[in-house]
């Protein structure tokens, strides 16, 4: 019953041109018929792809093909990993982490269609096959799911909420995934202003900066609507190495942000043992080594350490985000009335750092704002 | 190869059952001397005081809790000191201060011995693993005398210059230790607070750039509030003392060691020192039960 109506949808759409708006306005209604009769996930299957059911063989490029028959199953559904998504997917933010994912996406033979506020950003995305639109809301309305990944709050609402956002082109049967790394407050802003229009909604902040991006190697720290979930795990499996499922909306923000106070704090605490080393006539390079044979080795002092003894400071993670993470970890505590004196000692010398113009490099530039500190007391 | 080792406490007792082990003659004391028959049964001789047992070995390693055990076994009545002299090294694996373990020195060399400084990175499980990080300093030629009881009771051995300097690097690595634990400790609590699994956050710190050893091994007691004393934290606070004043002579500002200390001191003053250091736990979650909001 399922696949004969959805296969009546194909038959219905398929003199409709490319364009994916007159889509949903026009034929809402048997969209919202086939939704109601069939999983929430196979509605994301664009009418003029093949899908194939739940196979364990590697992905590969397909092409489009515009008159295959749309199985109904429910291979996404549960699967994960297993079901595959071949719907359209929206990238809305290029920057540092937004740039590797969307064209993860593209090399696993995704269909991506980008927008940046920087329109020369998308340019080495679209040479790489993405398609592009002008605006949040176009690419919105073009895709069956939108991922948006901004620097801040204020940027994820704007580009969510504001004008020609991606409000303006969500409805039922899509969904929107943030992965900016926001307050718990934006997220449940952004998700009732999605949810409005029918669409489903997920935060899903991730943990790990620009070479896990690139290897596709994030960890996705995701809450909201699980169906969505879902829907794009096999997604997020592409851009990542592990994804959590943490409920309710505002949950992945939390975790995130208390991930990221913690490494704050071990990133100044470790600026702190680099410094003083160097200051009383120990090699800060074999503190490094040293660090890395004992108990609290960690990969990020493996990979910032030597650097840091160089002053150098390539920007993975930017020194403002940790700062934002820092700022709004320091209110959610306070909201829950948890004091946390070590990050907020930590937040402090972040500001100094950031007042000392060095808020577009590497986090492990924080040793700097140390160093100055030092020129001042001498 | 034969040594002397003198204090038998959590690492002491484990190292020198390592040496045993490994065919090394051990000659053991110990403050309180009934420590020394657990030793005595896995085959070590006992000294009856320090002195004792420089005078029977030609290399004596020492493992006291901090700078004043380790000044009264060399300086006190039947001291090392009354027995060190000429072809006798003394290998203090004590974490002290720079100027304590110069003032050991000192003393030792003026009577024609030996010395080297060597604190080690590990608590109690990688000392009786043989896994820990030596961090040795001072007679370049007793390490090298040495190396075949690193060899034993470590995975990896420095050797770094100039008496002090072994000091320096453990106070240092100790300060970054605390204020992890302070770091973990809040987030802990941050989670749970906010309605989060405070095992999902251990589970995602692992896969992440901040996963360590010490996260993993600690994490879960923690959230059972269970402490059991692999690194006193009576220790721990004692090193950030150190590493603060260490600091505080070369005017190097160090807030967030200084935020993590004052978490050590509180957890003292509420009775907490002989618990593993992770019981700092304790301080940062009460202070959410006294908010009466």
């Amino acid at each position: 019953m399922a696949s004969v109506c959805i296969h009546n949808l194909h038959r219905l759409l398929l003199p409709l041109s490319d364009n994916y708006s007159s889509l949903r306005f026009t034929d809402s209604s048997i969209l919202s018929m086939a939704m109601a009769l069939t999983s929430s996930s196979s509605i994301f299957r664009c009418p003029r792809f093949h899908v194939s059911p739940l196979r364990r063989t590697p992905r590969s490029p397909r092409p489009p093909s515009f008159f295959s028959t749309i199985a109904s199953s429910q291979t996404s559904e549960k699967a994960g990993k297993g079901g595959e998504f071949t719907g359209r997917v929206g990238f809305l933010g290029l920057g540092i982490m937004g740039s590797p994912m969307a064209l993860n996406l593209l090399k696993a033979g995704c269909d991506v269609t980008v927008w940046n506020r920087t329109k020369s950003k998308c340019d080495h995305l679209i040479d790489a096959g993405a398609r592009y639109e002008p605006s949040p809301a176009d690419v919105a309305a073009s895709c069956n799911v939108t991922f948006a990944m901004l620097a801040d709050p204020e940027s994820a609402i704007d580009v969510a909420c504001g004008t020609n956002g991606a409000v303006k082109g969500m409805g039922p049967g899509k969904g929107y995934v943030d992965v900016s790394t926001v307050d718990g407050t934006t997220s449940k802003l952004i998700s009732k202003q999605i949810k409005d229009t029918g669409a489903l909604f997920l935060e899903a902040p991730v943990s790990g900066s620009k070479k896990p991006a690139e290897d596709g190697q994030l960890i996705f720290l995701t809450a909201g609507d699980e169906s969505l979930f879902q829907t794009v795990a096999s997604l997020l499996d592409i851009m990542g190495k592990s994804k959590f499922y943490l409920g309710e909306v505002g949950n992945g923000a939390a975790m995130k942000l208390v991930v990221n106070m913690i490494m704050g704090s071990m990133m100044a605490s470790f600026s702190e043992g680099i410094l003083l080393s160097e200051k009383v006539g120990v090699d800060p390079n074999v503190l490094v080594e040293v660090v890395s044979q004992g108990a609290i080795s960690a990969p990020m002092f493996a990979v910032k350490g030597p650097s840091m003894v160089k002053a150098s400071y390539p920007t993975a993670f930017p020194l403002k985000h940790q700062q934002k993470d820092l700022r709004l970890a320091l209110r959610l505590a306070e909201s829950v009335s948890q004091p946390i004196p070590i990050a907020a000692a930590t937040n402090e010398l972040y500001k100094v750092a950031k007042s000392y113009g060095l808020s577009d490099l590497d986090f492990s530039a924080v040793i700097e704002a140390l160093r100055a500190k030092l020129k001042q007391s001498e | 190869m034969e040594v002397g080792f003198l204090g038998l406490g959590i690492m002491g007792k484990a190292m020198a059952v390592n040496l045993l082990r490994n065919g090394f003659s051990v000659t053991v004391w110990n403050r309180t001397l009934s420590k020394c028959q657990e030793l005595v049964a896995q085959g070590a001789s006992v000294g009856e005081t320090p002195a004792a047992v420089v005078n029977k070995c030609k290399y004596t390693i020492a493992m006291l809790s901090d700078p004043s055990a380790a000044l009264s076994v060399v300086f006190d009545k039947d001291g090392v000191l009354e027995q060190i002299c000429t072809g006798k090294g003394y290998v203090d694996m004590s974490t002290v201060d720079a100027d304590t373990s110069s003032k050991i020195s000192k003393a030792i060399t003026s009577k024609g011995g030996y010395f080297l400084e060597a604190p080690v990175s590990g608590s109690k499980k990688p000392a009786e693993d043989g896994q820990l990080v030596i961090l040795a300093a001072g007679e370049k030629a007793l390490y090298e005398d040495m190396v075949p009881a690193f060899n034993v009771l470590g995975k990896k051995s420095f050797f770094l210059g100039e008496v002090g300097n072994g000091a320096k690097m453990k106070l240092v690595v100790n300060m970054i230790m605390g204020s992890m634990m302070n770091a973990l400790s809040e987030g802990l609590c941050l989670a749970d607070k906010s309605g989060l699994s405070q095992q999902t956050l251990l589970d995602v710190l692992e896969l992440g750039a901040i996963a360590n050893p010490m996260f993993k091994l600690k994490g879960p007691a923690m959230i059972q509030n269970s402490y059991p004393p692999a690194f006193p934290l009576k220790h721990q606070q004692k090193d950030m003392r150190l590493a603060l004043a260490l600091g505080d002579e070369n005017a190097v500002s160090m807030p967030i060691a200084a935020a993590s200390n004052e978490a050590f001191k509180k957890a003292r003053s509420l009775g907490l020192g002989d618990l593993d250091f992770s019981a700092v736990h304790e301080v940062v979650k009460a202070a959410k039960d006294s908010d009466s909001a």
